[in-house]
């Protein structure tokens, strides 16, 4: 048993820890990072093994050994969820990541406030909690851009300042500069994509991915290898948090990372503040740090699952919860497909970066016309192979065959014989609105490896609106299809309520203490020196991909933290 | 059973099942009828995937190993020029992962196969290998839609599902795992293996891509020695 004793303690060291670790460590404070998985190196990410990232999971947690747990509703028993979505070593989630970084639209910002003025307040559901962020896009907008440009992100600009360039994003908000690289080649699949979009009026674009398309801050360029998203990137042109931040962190001398850590408890005091935090060592051991900043940074179940964790006779029902509100709003995306084949051609989907590679931004947010449709908000379409991921293991998973073809048998082999190199999956990854009775609670009966409670969502997207918006999605995505020429469309089954990827919410910011958990700088309303930073504290969700959005917020928080908060620690809202 | 071994156990099942598992589309009469006369054609004569001499695994017992190879052919059977699952090795790439990688399924797939055997000697009057090719695929097609009777645990669907997803690892893992051989799985479907780096000409081929040598993680080790990378 250890105590030790630091400036700040981070606990969980991902798409956050590691750029707040660097950020505050240059600024002299003393910081330790937690982290429950190892720290790897491109090295460890040699081999190109389907089997063991993909299918296996190697670069996520364990769903025998961490268990999460879902269940639709209140009435039903929650049982694991087989497969966890997120990282479990240093450099968290961005190390098998799929790269997609997107900064959200403007309208995203305020998704309430824009519904209301365009169509007004009865399209929104009533038991929708759709509410606006307490910041704009133009407050993130320089926090965007130092990620992009500290972490290498490719892309083409579609709104320069205001003007739109013919190329990129039509739909982007404006951005001050171009990206820091080109835009990724294109494969055949997203020639296919770009064709079928144009031809019907679209505005098609290679994806902006956290992927380097040349050489840049030392390191190398993609070689389109097509072990992506699952997959450590063997050259480390993936811009990980383990060969961006990380580096940086080290660099600093103030930064200490634990692996093989898992913290149980945030510690506090009658005096309101936090103290520190209680962990677990490799070896088993029970330790204490003591810090005057505390900052949370792990995947959304466990920011809420400690917070619940940590409760006292003053904290009675966990720290920052004070109005109820902890746990509460849960959002997932959600993917409608359609797949493609052609008897004419091959498509090769096995190159390139595979993640979400080219995309269509006609559909997302609210920039379509919904009135007279029976739901708001929208999704970001895309090209992609079946589960993102370009293996002939994936796609045996996770593309079901059209109809008249068995999933097994003489039928179903020539089918995969014939077409693995000639499919692709354009998917629809939708904006789910937030509803206060989707949750993350305390599982009362499974614990974990090391005896917690496991996380617990409460959750079902099947709702009237996302229903509506998966209809009309998919209908969408079918004319992609039948436009692109592929001889052979088929859809996809939408499946249970089940929550797909990027869940957010848990840990809502707000502008009001009174229903929200943290301000806009993850900072809690109840103790000040505590911060929530990640997709937990997302109000709204956006059909985007999330990463960038929580980099730019923890590069806000960071600069709050290092400018005002550390010469005057207090609230700072 | 109590409840706790019930949600574990569907636990464990659901995690074997592996990534993003869909829910099939089930079988359409029509291409059913046509891939049972395909198999009548093609098909090895029941029995004969008995091993000639003693065969010792790593796992399996002589008649699970039997019952397993029968069945993941069926499944994804071979023909002249289309290799299965024998014979790209499914049934050693199942039997070395239980006694390994998926040590905690050693029960699943022991119950699951008594179960499947007492399903065929009740209904059909004989082990699932020793029947004709088209009524192990009745079998498979009952287990799959869930009407094959007397499965408690594993479930029949549950079943099916963990040894279908088996034998697509089996078909399409590195070599390295006891499956795939002489990367006969990737040759059928037309993927390149484990290739490092893919050109712009490469991006722009509408054709099918052959780029030889096919790479596996044997071949990628040795030229990372070759190359001074380690």
């Amino acid at each position: 048993m250890t105590t030790e004793t630091a400036d700040v303690v981070i606990v969980g060291v991902g798409a956050v820890g590691g750029i707040i670790a660097a950020e505050l460590g240059k600024a002299g404070m003393k910081v330790i990072g937690l982290e429950r998985g190892p720290r790897l190196t491109t090295q460890d990410f040699s081999s190109l093994d389907e089997l063991r990232y993909f299918q296996r999971q190697e670069l996520r947690p364990n769903s025998k050994r961490q268990p999460v747990t879902w269940r639709p509703n209140a009435q039903t028993d929650a049982k694991p969820l087989p497969i966890l979505n997120y990282g479990n070593q240093a450099g968290g989630g961005t190390v098998h990541y799929g790269t997609l970084s997107w900064r959200f639209h403007e309208d995203d910002f305020r998704a309430r406030s824009h519904t209301v003025e365009r169509y007004g307040a009865s399209v929104i559901p009533a038991d929708s909690s759709l509410t606006d962020w307490p910041l704009t896009y133009a407050d993130l907008e320089p926090f965007y851009d130092r990620a992009e440009y500290e972490l290498g992100v490719s892309g083409k600009a579609g709104n320069l300042q205001g003007r739109k360039t013919d190329a990129g994003n039509p739909f982007e908000a404006p951005r001050r500069r171009e990206y820091p690289l080109p835009a990724l080649l294109p494969d055949q699949s997203g020639v296919i994509f770009a064709g079928a979009a144009q031809k019907l009026g679209y505005h098609p674009f290679s994806s902006p991915r956290a992927i380097l398309s040349q050489p840049y801050h030392g390191r190398a360029s993609c070689t389109y290898c097509g072990f992506c998203q699952s997959f450590g990137c063997h050259m480390g042109a993936k811009s990980s948090i383990l060969v961006t931040k990380l580096p940086e962190a080290d660099a600093t001398g103030n930064f200490k990372l634990l692996t093989g850590t898992m913290c149980y408890r945030v510690n506090s005091d009658n005096s309101g503040r936090v103290t520190g935090v209680s962990y677990y060592g490799a070896d088993g051991s029970d330790n204490t740090i003591e810090a005057d900043l505390v900052i949370l940074a792990t995947f959304i179940y466990d920011n809420t699952r400690l917070l619940l964790l940590s409760k006292t006779a003053k904290f009675p029902n966990g720290l920052a919860n004070s109005n109820g509100q902890l746990g509460k709003h849960l959002m997932a995306h959600i993917g409608a497909r359609v797949f493609v084949a052609f008897d004419d051609r091959y498509v090769n989907i096995y190159m390139g970066p595979s993640a979400q590679k080219h995309s269509l931004d006609d559909f997302n947010a609210d920039n379509f016309d919904h009135g007279g449709l029976k739901f708001i908000r929208g999704a970001q379409i895309s090209v992609s192979p079946a589960d993102l991921e370009a293996g002939p293991i994936g796609a045996a998973i996770s593309m079901n065959p059209p109809p008249g073809i068995p999933r097994w048998g003489a039928a179903y082999r020539d089918f995969l014989a014939k077409y693995f190199a000639r499919y692709a999956a354009f998917i629809a990854q939708t904006e789910n609105l937030p509803y206060a009775d989707q949750t993350v609670d305390l599982d009362p009966h499974v614990r974990d490896q090391y005896g917690l409670p496991a996380p617990r969502l409460t959750y079902d997207w099947r709702r009237p609106n996302e229903v509506a918006r998966i209809d009309f999605l998919v209908n969408k995505l079918q004319e992609l299809g039948r436009a692109s020429g592929a001889q052979h469309v088929w859809r996809s089954p939408t499946g249970s309520g089940m929550p797909g990827a990027h869940h957010e919410g848990g840990t809502r910011m707000g502008g009001d203490p009174k229903t929200s958990v943290v301000n806009r700088y993850g900072q809690s309303w109840d103790i000040p020196n505590l911060f929530i930073i990640g997709s937990s504290t997302f109000p709204t969700m956006s059909g985007f991909n999330p990463t960038l959005t929580i980099q730019a917020l923890a590069y806000m928080s960071a600069d709050a933290i290092v400018n005002r908060y550390k010469k005057n620690p207090g609230a700072l809202v | 059973m109590s409840k706790h071994d019930s949600s574990r156990r569907s636990f464990l099942v659901r995690a074997a099942v592996g990534a993003g598992a869909v829910a099939g589309s089930g079988l359409v009469p029509d291409a059913y009828t046509q891939t049972v006369a395909q198999h009548k054609d093609s098909a090895a004569a029941p029995g004969q995937s008995h091993p000639s001499s003693i065969q010792h695994d790593a796992f399996f017992n002589y008649e699970q190993a039997t019952t397993i190879a029968a069945f993941t052919e069926r499944l994804m059977p071979g023909a002249p020029g289309k290799p299965g699952a024998r014979d790209t090795g499914v049934p050693n790439y199942i039997d070395l992962a239980l006694a390994g990688a998926y040590a905690d399924l050693q029960d699943f797939y022991r119950r699951g196969l008594a179960q499947l055997d007492a399903y065929c000697r009740t209904n059909h009057k004989a082990p699932f290998s020793l029947l004709e090719p088209a009524r192990q695929d009745e079998v498979i097609a009952a287990l799959e839609q869930g009407k094959a009777a007397g499965f408690s645990w594993p479930t029949a669907q549950e079943f099916f599902s963990v040894v279908r997803t088996h034998t697509m690892e089996g078909m399409f893992a590195d070599p390295l795992y006891g499956g795939n051989r002489e990367f006969a799985g990737w040759r059928l479907v037309g993927f390149p293996g484990a290739q490092g780096n893919f050109t712009p000409a490469d991006l722009q081929n509408k054709q099918m891509f052959a780029r030889a040598p096919m790479t596996g993680l044997q071949a990628q080790a040795t030229q990372a020695k070759g190359s001074g990378r380690s």
